[in-house]
């Protein structure tokens, strides 16, 4: 997502081309041709100048309107709504791929989620982060927190530090040992859930994140023990009223991030 | 009177005029399609291309249809045929240098129209992007997204391009 003003000019941008599975768009003002994937400008009177990212979220509906009061929501147009696909994630998920980057671990079509940061780039294996969540990490120095909301299905990057002090996570419910069960249960072959210590536990738990109910979804931060809820902000204990900053991060496949973040690194535990 | 002997000067130069109109169109349909890996360099002849296209396959075009008309005085039939399937070519390439087929295939929103939480047909595990600026909070369907793949907004005061 990107703002459309450009040195104070507010531009009209259209669809110009499919590229490499991301597109190419062109303004109405200038004619000139940005990349939708980097908001850059790679042809025509404004190439060099970069779009502005606009901080936004990919999560899913339930998500959002707990957390959000009077939103609006784009509605279907009636002329094209047949051709939406409610099904468009495997749909895509089964095209032809334009470039593959053999020699690590992950498949063109597996689903990671990318994030820059500080000029680095890191992908994170979504199958690993459903099982792991929260994951704490380091990138460029600076400790993040990436986390599966109580849906299983939004994800959200933090930087993980509170009050300017590194912050470590846990899901509430769990513990110390049940970090280290996860590590245990994500290097074992046939992977499974971990260890019972989700107190708040559903009775078929496959992942820790999903066994706490929506309403007493928690984080707990290792210092105060203070409960941290998925937009990031303490909600009780010592910290409360307190946020942490917000990282931008997109679910991608692997070959398209790889493409377009050729120094990436892959999260793995 | 016709010319019965062959006019190797003029037909090269009605080929010429008539691949380079044809060309404006092809060659950067070809590079920018789906499914085919575009290097920055391929990709830059593309645009360039595609820029001058419309002007450029015209004129072109034009040249061609001038040579082809100094070429159909013949009695051969196939050279006739020739001609005119260059020139059917031609006059598409002109015309299609002149639309946004993209836009074809996935149309754009005219008029973004927006709904409330509760009147929304979504169900709960649907994927959105969510923007929100100020007290203006939107969400954008990912199936919706997926298949215009831009929209211009404004969200809270500020314009917005929406992309998937």
């Amino acid at each position: 997502m990107w703002t459309r003003t450009v040195n104070g000019k507010v531009l009209h941008f259209y669809l110009a081309g499919i590229n490499n599975q991301n597109f190419l768009m062109r303004d109405k003002e200038t004619g000139t041709w940005w990349q939708q994937i980097t908001g850059k400008a790679i042809y025509g009177p404004l190439k060099g100048s970069s779009l502005e990212l606009v901080p936004s979220d990919e999560l899913t509906f339930g998500e959002w309107k707990a957390e959000v009061t009077g939103g609006k929501v784009l509605a279907p147009v009636p002329k094209y709504a047949k051709k939406y696909d409610s099904n468009w994630e495997p749909e895509v998920a089964k095209l032809p791929v334009v470039i593959s980057f053999p020699g690590t671990e992950l498949k063109s079509r597996d689903v990671v989620v990318g994030l820059e940061l500080g000029g680095a780039s890191r992908a994170y294996p979504w199958d690993t982060l459903a099982k792991q969540s929260p994951v704490m990490d380091r990138v460029h120095g600076t400790p993040l927190l990436v986390v599966v909301g109580p849906d299983g299905k939004s994800f959200r990057v933090f930087i993980s530090r509170i009050d300017g002090k590194d912050a470590e996570f846990f899901l509430k419910g769990e513990t110390e040992a049940d970090e280290s069960a996860k590590k245990t249960a994500a290097a074992s072959p046939t992977a499974g859930s971990p260890s019972g210590g989700a107190t708040s536990g559903a009775p078929q738990a496959t992942s820790a994140n999903s066994a706490a109910p929506a309403k007493t979804w928690a984080l707990l931060d290792a210092s105060t023990a203070s409960e941290w809820n998925f937009q990031g902000c303490a909600v009780s204990g010592s910290a409360t009223g307190k946020c942490l900053e917000k990282v931008p991060a997109l679910k991608d496949y692997w070959f398209d991030w790889r493409n377009y973040h050729p120094d990436t690194t892959i999260y793995k535990r | 009177m016709y010319y019965s002997r062959p006019r190797p000067g003029l037909w090269f130069l009605f080929w010429l005029s008539a691949l380079t109109a044809i060309g404006f169109f092809l060659i950067p349909a070809f590079v920018i399609r789906p499914f085919h890996l575009q290097t920055s360099r391929s990709l830059g002849l593309a645009m360039a291309l595609r820029e001058r296209a419309p002007l450029g396959s015209l004129v072109a075009g034009v040249v061609s249809v001038w040579f082809g008309w100094l070429l159909w005085r013949s009695d051969n039939l196939r050279r006739k045929i020739v001609l005119s399937v260059m020139l059917a070519l031609v006059a598409f390439s002109v015309v299609m240098s002149r639309l946004n087929y993209f836009e074809w295939m996935f149309h754009p929103v005219d008029s973004a129209q927006f709904e409330s939480e509760a009147a929304s047909k979504l169900e709960n595990p649907e994927m959105i992007l969510a923007i929100r600026y100020a007290d203006d909070a939107r969400a954008y369907p990912i199936r919706e997204m997926a298949y215009h793949h831009i929209l211009n907004d404004t969200v809270g005061g500020v314009p917005v391009a929406v992309t998937y």
